[in-house]
Order: C-alpha cells, then structure tokens, then sequence
C-alpha cells in the first residue's frame, strides 16, 4: 500500500518556497514606496495562496511505497513521475533534520544510487519516526530479507545488533576545530599581509598599520579558529558511528541532525586524513567513498565516517570497513625528489619574475626589492623533501594503499575489486628521469582525488600495473565464485535472475 | 593485424586518421598564425612576417606531433581488459577490465566522415578518465569492435559493474 509524505511538510514547504522569494518582497517593498503598499501586500497574498495550493497538491499526490524489489516514488503535480529504484542498487540512505524541521517532528529522507549527478529520491519530508522507520526497513530489504515485516523478531536478531564503534569525545571535537584550520589560508595570510600592508599604510597614513599587523593576524587566526571551532561543534557535535550487520550507521550535527547508513558492500574506497596540525597530534579522520552522491557529506560521494579521532582510533575504524593490515610504503626513488626540488625552484623563480615585473609596471612602492622572493629558494629542498617524504604506495593482500600530500596527507585505501581502469601515466619530464605514475581509478569520489602511486620507477610502475590487474581479475573471480556458491546455497535469497531483471528495469528507467 | 579477432595483439589506428589530425592541426595553426598577424599588426604595423613564422612552426610542430602520435596509438583487446597506450608528450596506457565496461558507442565526426572513419567510445563508472575513446578506425571495423567490446562486457558478467 502506497504511503504518503507527513501533513506537516506542508506549512515547511509553504514556508521554504516563500523564503526564496522574500527578497523579492524585501526589494518590492523599498522600491514601491508608501502608496504601493496595499497593491504589494495583496500580490504578496496571491503568491502564498497559489504557493499553498501548489504544495497541498504536491503532498498529497505523492506516493512511495516499498514493493519486493524495488522502491516506488509516483510524485508530480501537473507532470507526473514514476521511478522505481531497486533495493541492491541503493548505496546509501540519509536522513536530516534541522532545527526547524525538529520542531515540526519531521525529516527529509534521501536515497542515493550510483547513477546520475543527484540524489535519486528525496522524501521532504516524512514524519521523523517513519523516516527512521523507513530507513531501517530500507536496509533490511537491502540485505535480502524480503517481505520481513518492521516487527517481526525471527530474522537473526544477533546478525541485526547495533555495534558502537566510535562517539565523538568533546576533546576530539574541539581539537576537530583546531585541525580543521585551513592552515594554508592562515599561511597565506601570513605572507600576504606584510606584502600588502605597506602600501596601504602608504596610502593611508593615519597609523602605522606595520605595527598593527601582528596584532591584526593574530586576531584573525583567533576570529578563524572560533569559527572553526563553532563549525566542528555544529556539524559534528555528537557524532555516533556504529555497525548493524552489514551497515554502518552515523549520526551527528547539533542545529541540522544528520544521520544515514552506508552499506560496506558499497564502499568504493576508505580514506584517511590527517593534516600538518593533525598529525603533530596524533589525530586522523576516516572518509568512506561510495559510488552515490552525497549532498550531506562534505562532498560528492564521499562520508566522513569519522570526523576525528586518535591515530590509533581511526585506523581501527578504517581496518574495521576494510582489512588492509598495516601497509608497508614505498617510496618513489630519490630522483624524484630533485624532480620536484627543480619544479619548486621554476616556481620560485617565476614568482619572483612577476613580482618584480608587476613592481616594475605598477611603479609600487615596496618596503624591499621584490627580488627578495629569492629567499624562498631556501625553502625549496625542504618543501621537495617533504613531499617526497609523504608519498607513497602499498599493494596489500586485498588493498591498493597510495598516500601523499605534507599539507594535508591522504591515505586512500582501495579494494582490487573496486578498481575501476588503471593508468600509467609518464610525461616528458618523468621519462627523461625514468619515472612513471600510476592511477587506479575508482566510482567513488571525485576526479582529482584518483589514488595514484605518484613518480614511482618506470619499470615498477609496469609491474604494478600488472599486478593490480591481475589481482582485480582474481578478486573478480573469488567474488564470482562466492556469489555462486552463496547462490546455491541459499536460492530464497536474491536469485541472479531476480538481480538481472531488477538491473534491465531500472535501465530503462533511467 | 587487419581481423579484430586476433587476441594479444597489437593493433594500430587505420592510417587516414592522420589525415584528420593533420587537418584539425594545421587549422589550429591557421588561428595561432591569425593571432600572431594580430599582435604583430598592433605592436608594429607587420601582420605577414609574424604569422607566416608562426604558421610554419605550428605546422611543423603539428605535424611531428601527429606522427609521432599515430605511432605510439595502439590497443590490445585482451582476454580479461581493453588496454591502450598513448600520448606523445604524456604517455599513457590504459587497462579498461571488460567488467567494469557500461556502455560503447561508437561516434563520426564531421571529418572523421568524410574519411570514412569512426571512434569507438568506451564508458565505465569510474570517476576520472571515465571514457576511452579509440579513434581513426574504419567504420566497419569500429562497428565490430563495438560488438566484441559489449560482448566482452556481457561475457564478463558486469552485474556489479561499480
């Protein structure tokens, strides 16, 4: 039986659709002057009541309804919309409530797939208990038991146990804000500002703003930091991460509340992260990547899974998602050190080229020549050290485990089975040092964030390839094998059949 | 070399795709010489000199370029993976496993039509480089392999193909 979306979602969306327009009142109101007013109020009247009229009539000709396979949305008022998405297919599912939306009792629901840009189905919004409701029927449809009523105690209660993993200390959330500093803006700041401030004060000479800088940057890492701060507290304040048979669920966030599921079978990659500050701490945060889109996450496709925790901590949690053990790194060779000493010094030398030519055109008043950029070259065998020193890759029993950045390092730990295509990349300059990259692309995350084993020899990075492939083939093939074998074991359980039909339909639904 | 049957194999773009390079490349030229004519006339009143020097070095640049990229271009449709290698100043290779293909198409440029050529684009669900495309093929022969790719992918089983 079809069920419908909460009464109360009415006034919110009324209220929703309102506030976009209310500039448009804001403006409307200053331009129009005194005699205009009853003319606006009244076209202010019409547009709440066609707003409501629409909304009532979106509520109530939305219908969901969890059928054997698939989850069926008829929405639209004027152009109607089917979709059916089919449970094996989901990745994740979310739900969010602010504080508005608290007040009200309800939540918005949302039901990511791998397909598409966006989220595939929103419910805005559901009844806060039916959404939890629905959330966990939704999962439990997922892991195949089919028909398995909301109550009903028979279906492995000890398989069903919630299992906390991780709850956020308030320690390791204001340390969260301290971390989560972007430290390359602060440096910015700091370079920059000496750099400005002269010619400002030069051109306002009403106090010596060279005596007040210092003050003023400190000021302004204090003002970043509450900021900062305030951010972890409201996005992360009360972060719970705990495991329900195959899924890991979350909850966080003080004024909007998030929590969702992020099935393991999913998982496309774990990342870890831990910044300069991060790892002079000792704290690193876990990323989970799926294939869906994630508008809740910090980013498409990607969950922080653990905002922050002790090193020790976050790597249990991650081996907890996958058991990549401890990797051993490897390091590129030396000679890629020199590689990036030279490209950082190019860059050195361009800076200061500009510089001075800017100087020279603008006819800037500066308190040093601009050729002191210069210094910096000292800075350039320590920055190339640095990067060198971060970067790295491991091949695993299972796991392909690349890591790089000194600014902020990422681990990302990827399954052979989840590897998309591989790539060997070598420009002009890595050949003429026999250097060679490799990619290991995978469906989650973004793009630029490809794991990559990064300037490694020309001759290892073949073998890798190599091995990564044959090692994708052979997890495909162990896969394969327990699939069918689970298969005959079990055939009450999704029958491939089943899944083929389910995958042709929604097919051709997209 | 000509059947796509042969497994293992290298096999290399049919050699009218140079053709295609060639023109798109010299027409490229064409434009950087018009900019350079540009710039020349605006700074000091000569637009031939500029852009006939840069014509010749574009279009020789270009056209060392295109064969030394129509050398180093070739695939292999293997038993598990589709991999390719290519690029000239980036080199390139690529293993595209036959699970993990969603969909080919094949796709005719306007140029490539008049040469009688196709491309063969082959998408996976991957987040980066998510697309391969093998171009400068003969239409039949691209037709082909779109047909051997797709049934590399069904025989692959790519059920779970994220």
């Amino acid at each position: 039986m079809p069920s419908k979306l909460a009464p109360l979602s009415v006034p919110y969306r009324v209220a929703v659709s309102l506030s976009r327009f209310a500039w448009l009142l804001v403006v409307g109101t200053v331009s129009a002057g005194r005699g205009r007013l009853p003319l606006l109020a009244g076209l202010f009247g019409l547009a709440l009541l066609a707003t409501l009229a629409y909304q009532v009539a979106y509520v109530r000709r939305f219908e969901y309804e969890l059928t054997d396979d698939t989850v069926d949305v008829e929405s639209g008022v004027l152009s109607r919309r089917s979709r059916e998405v089919p449970y094996h297919r989901i990745q994740n599912v979310d739900v969010s409530r602010n504080v508005v939306q608290r007040g009200l009792g309800i939540a918005e629901l949302a039901i990511e797939t791998a397909g598409g840009g966006q989220t595939e189905v929103t419910l805005r919004y559901l009844d806060a208990d039916t959404a939890s409701e629905l959330r966990t029927s939704l999962s439990r449809r997922k892991r195949g038991e089919r028909g398995a009523d909301d109550r009903s105690e028979e279906s492995g209660t000890a398989e069903r146990s919630r299992e906390s993993l991780f709850s956020i200390t308030t320690r390791e959330l204001l340390v969260l804000g301290v971390v989560g500093l972007d430290l390359r803006l602060l440096s910015f700041i700091a370079v920059a500002l000496p750099v400005v401030l002269p010619s400002v004060s030069g051109a306002t000479p009403l106090f010596d703003l060279f005596r007040v800088a210092p003050l003023l940057l400190a000021g302004l890492a204090g003002v970043a930091l509450a900021v900062s701060m305030g951010q972890a507290v409201v996005s992360y304040y009360g972060f719970r991460l705990s495991r329900v048979s195959d899924e890991l669920s979350y909850r966080r966030g003080l004024g909007r509340e998030y929590s969702g599921t992020i099935p393991l079978d999913k998982v496309q990659s774990v990342v870890l992260t831990e910044n300069v500050l991060a790892r002079r701490l000792g704290y690193a945060s876990v990323s989970i990547e799926t294939a869906g889109y994630a508008p809740s996450g910090d980013a498409g496709g990607s969950q922080s899974a653990v905002p922050l925790a002790d090193r020790e901590n976050a790597y249990r949690l991650a081996r907890e998602v996958e058991s990549f053990g401890t990797p051993s790194f490897e390091r590129p060779p030396k000679r890629a050190r020199t590689r990036y000493a030279i490209r950082y010094g190019l860059g050195v030398l361009f800076l200061t080229g500009v510089a001075t030519a800017v100087v020279r055109v603008a006819d800037l008043a500066v308190p040093v020549p601009a050729a002191t950029l210069l210094a910096a070259l000292v800075l350039v065998p320590v920055a190339a050290h640095l990067r060198w020193k971060n970067l790295g890759y491991a091949v695993g029993d299972d796991h392909f485990v690349a890591r790089a950045g000194f600014w902020s390092r990422r681990t990302q730990v990827v399954p052979f089975y989840r590897i998309q295509t591989l790539a060997q990349q070598a420009t002009v300059f890595q050949r003429r040092r026999d250097l060679a990259t490799i990619a290991a692309d995978t469906a989650g995350g973004h793009g630029w964030t490809t794991p990559r084993a990064v300037d490694i020899d020309a001759e290892t990075a073949t073998t890798l390839r190599e091995t990564l492939d044959t090692r994708l083939q052979r997890a495909l093939r162990d896969r394969r094998g327990d699939r069918n074998g689970r298969d005959e074991r079990d055939d009450s359980k999704a029958g491939t059949s089943r899944d083929e039909q389910a995958t042709r339909d929604e097919r051709a639904g997209g | 070399m000509t059947a796509d049957t042969a497994d293992e194999s290298r096999q290399t773009l049919d050699g009218d795709v140079r053709i295609g390079w060639l023109v798109r490349a010299l027409v490229g030229s064409l434009l950087l010489a018009g900019i350079a004519g540009a710039v020349g006339y605006a700074a000091d009143r000569v637009i031939l000199l500029p852009a006939a020097v840069t014509f010749v070095v574009a279009a020789v640049l270009a056209t060392g370029h295109t064969l030394a990229r129509y050398r180093v271009w070739w695939y292999i449709v293997g038993t598990d993976s589709l991999r390719l290698s290519r690029g000239v100043v980036t080199h390139v290779q690529t293993v595209v496993p036959y699970v993990r293909v969603q969909h080919v198409d094949v796709s005719r440029g306007p140029l490539e039509r008049a040469l009688g050529l196709s491309s063969v684009v082959v998408y996976t669900a991957g987040s980066r480089g998510a697309d391969v495309t093998i171009p400068g093929l003969p239409t039949d022969r691209a037709d082909r392999l779109q047909q051997r790719l797709e049934q590399l992918a069904i025989a692959a089983e790519g059920e779970d193909a994220v």
